[in-house]
């Protein structure tokens, strides 16, 4: 077995033992990150001449990860993975790969995401699409689609990523690994580029949840160049995990995980939904008290239209300073408006032109109150409605949207009316900042599926707990994609 | 019933932020921009919406400090220029603003 495909503990081990040397480290990694870029084009920048580092009693010392590209890295090409900053190389690093850095990490590529992470689905990168390390015929979903893919393939046994909607936690359900947001705010987002500055969340992608507790440990803690992040000291993901989860309370959603609901099922949504009940079954074997709950339909299904308004909305607003003027390249015009709308007519792919024009009617004077701050409004009451249900239940256990990946074919960025509210249930975590993690469950036709847990704001210990307690009693911790031949 | 999106208000909700549309990119917006707003028209549906607080943000317990009013030192200017296509010494080229 490869180094680079275990876990954390066990990498760190072989490095103390001398059995392996930082340097065999990093050229497995790089190895393996050309291999994963020629088949499935994970990345925008391979760092060919990154420097060994020491190997000392911090477990992340010395092993090799990756660096979605909204991260900014100082002297390092930074875009995004958009057109509009193709050459752009910060002057600085963004404090939590700042704080992954002190601990002796060692980056070793760039993901693709999609453009600006305003994508689902991984196609929407400048460097083109990612494909499904288990099927390449398939999407890793977006939007940290590279990292998801990379860390599925034994690249590094992690790498970084940032969540808006769900652009962590889906990726790793169709690549069959873990993501994990911690609350929000627990980790500073100085240095990622902004998209949604109320919803987004810097996050990891590993193959186990005590990867993503060391990972998120190293990466947190409270920094004054970000006002929203909070002192976590007290908080030790790692430490606190134990697997007892005896009195723990969860509980589902009836309307997103009754087949009944859904009428024109597929035969893949009918198999998630009764693997995810086989699931739940295992979380009473294990001692884990779960319930059925009802919430009204009419409020699930405007999560995905809430998400939509306040991200698309936000985002006009975060993206005014890309004028190709102080960043990118410059636009030609006989005045600075005209460079301006040239350099943002060129740079901008179609979907996230598509995505700027529904900000900019949801903000026109006459739709601001209907849409935008409706918007806000819903989004209150499901925070509100989540909330309610903490104060009963350690965590809401659910499924990751509707089946594994989708086809790249005819995957434009849509709502399907049906599955809609199952698809997007996890934006929730992001309206709330809840802390929120995915965790591989299954597999159908060969193809992972997943679970999602999401707990109260800052009981993200909790959190990772019941996932670990449950990964401990599945078998799909760990695991590396195979391409599948089916049908 | 006839669609309130035409390609010219799609083409001005573009341009007010700067963005030109090609006739593809239009095309494809102004497709599927019914269905979109009937989406987003859901958030409406939601009974007695209007009593509800706008939530801006996650969390509603944020601390602010302000922070020692200390000097700390800058990024160099080399740096900075690393970014720019075209400068002379320390001087960058931009746009004239001011007629």
């Amino acid at each position: 077995m490869a180094y680079m495909e275990k876990s954390i503990e066990e990498i760190h081990e072989a490095l103390k033992n001398k059995e392996v040397t930082s340097k065999e480290l990093i050229e497995e990694s790089i190895q393996k990150s050309k291999e994963v870029q020629k088949k499935y084009n994970a990345f925008v920048s391979i760092l060919e001449d990154v420097e060994e580092a020491e190997v000392t009693d911090h477990l992340l010392s010395a092993i090799p990860y990756g660096i979605k590209d909204n991260y900014s890295t100082k002297g390092i090409l930074s875009t995004g993975s958009s057109n509009t900053l193709k050459d752009y190389i910060p002057f600085f690093t963004a404090t939590a790969i700042e704080n992954l850095n002190k601990k002796g990490a060692v980056a070793v590529n760039k993901t693709v995401m999609d453009e600006f992470g305003m994508g689902g689905t991984g196609t929407t990168g400048h460097t083109g699409i990612v494909k499904n390390p288990w099927d390449p015929s398939r999407m890793c979903a977006g939007s940290s689609a590279g990292s998801a893919c990379a860390v599925a393939t034994g690249v590094y046994p992690y790498a970084t990523g940032s969540d808006t909607g769900d652009s962590i936690r889906k990726p790793a359900a169709y690549c069959g690994i873990v993501g994990y947001k911690p609350t929000y705010g627990m980790i500073s987002r100085y240095g990622l580029f902004p998209f949604a500055s109320s919803l987004d969340h810097c996050g990891v992608l590993t193959r186990s949840v005590k990867d993503a507790a060391i990972v998120v440990d190293a990466m947190k803690g409270i920094d004054k160049n970000d006002m929203t992040t909070w002192d976590s000291k007290d908080i030790h993901l790692y430490d606190s995990i134990t697997g007892n989860v005896q009195g723990k309370k969860v509980c589902y959603i009836k309307e997103l995980c009754d087949i009944k609901q859904y009428p024109n099922a597929s035969e893949e949504l009918k198999e998630h939904l009764k693997n995810f009940h086989q699931q739940l079954d295992l979380c009473k074997t294990i001692g884990i008290e779960v319930e059925e709950i009802s919430i009204d339909s009419k409020l699930l299904n405007a999560i995905a239209s809430t998400y939509v308004v306040i991200s698309c909305a936000e985002a006009t607003s975060n993206m005014s300073n890309l004028t190709g003027i102080i960043f990118g390249p410059r636009g030609e015009g006989d005045n600075y408006i005209d460079m301006m709308k040239d350099y943002r007519t060129k740079g901008f792919s179609p979907l996230i032109k598509r995505r700027f024009v529904i900000g900019s009617y949801v903000l026109q004077a006459q739709n601001k109150d209907r849409y935008f701050h409706n918007a806000q409004r819903v989004r209150r009451l499901l925070v509100d409605t989540w909330k309610e249900l903490y104060k009963t239940y350690d965590a809401i256990i659910l499924p990751v949207g509707s089946g594994p990946a989708k086809y790249l074919d005819g995957s434009l960025d849509m709502l399907n009316e049906d599955t809609a509210a199952l698809e997007e249930h996890m934006q929730v975590g992001n309206f709330g900042g809840f802390p929120s993690i995915t965790i591989p469950d299954g597999f159908i036709n060969g193809l992972p599926v997943a679970l999602n847990i999401t707990g109260n704001c800052y009981d993200d210990e909790n959190i990772l707990n019941i996932a670990y307690a449950l990964e401990s009693n599945m078998n799909y911790k760990g695991q590396i994609a195979k391409e599948v031949n089916h049908g | 019933m006839k669609s309130k999106f035409t390609k010219e208000v799609v083409d001005d909700l573009a341009d007010k932020l700067l963005i030109g549309l090609t006739e593809e990119e239009n095309k494809m917006v102004l497709d599927e921009f019914d269905i979109i707003d009937q989406n987003i028209d859901m958030i409406n549906q939601i009974p007695n919406i209007n009593e509800v607080e706008p939530m801006t943000h996650c969390l509603d317990d944020f601390e602010y400090e302000l922070r020692e009013d200390v000097i700390e030192e800058s990024i160099s200017i080399d740096e900075l220029l690393q970014n720019c296509d075209v400068y002379t010494d320390r001087e960058i080229e931009v746009p004239t603003v001011v007629d």
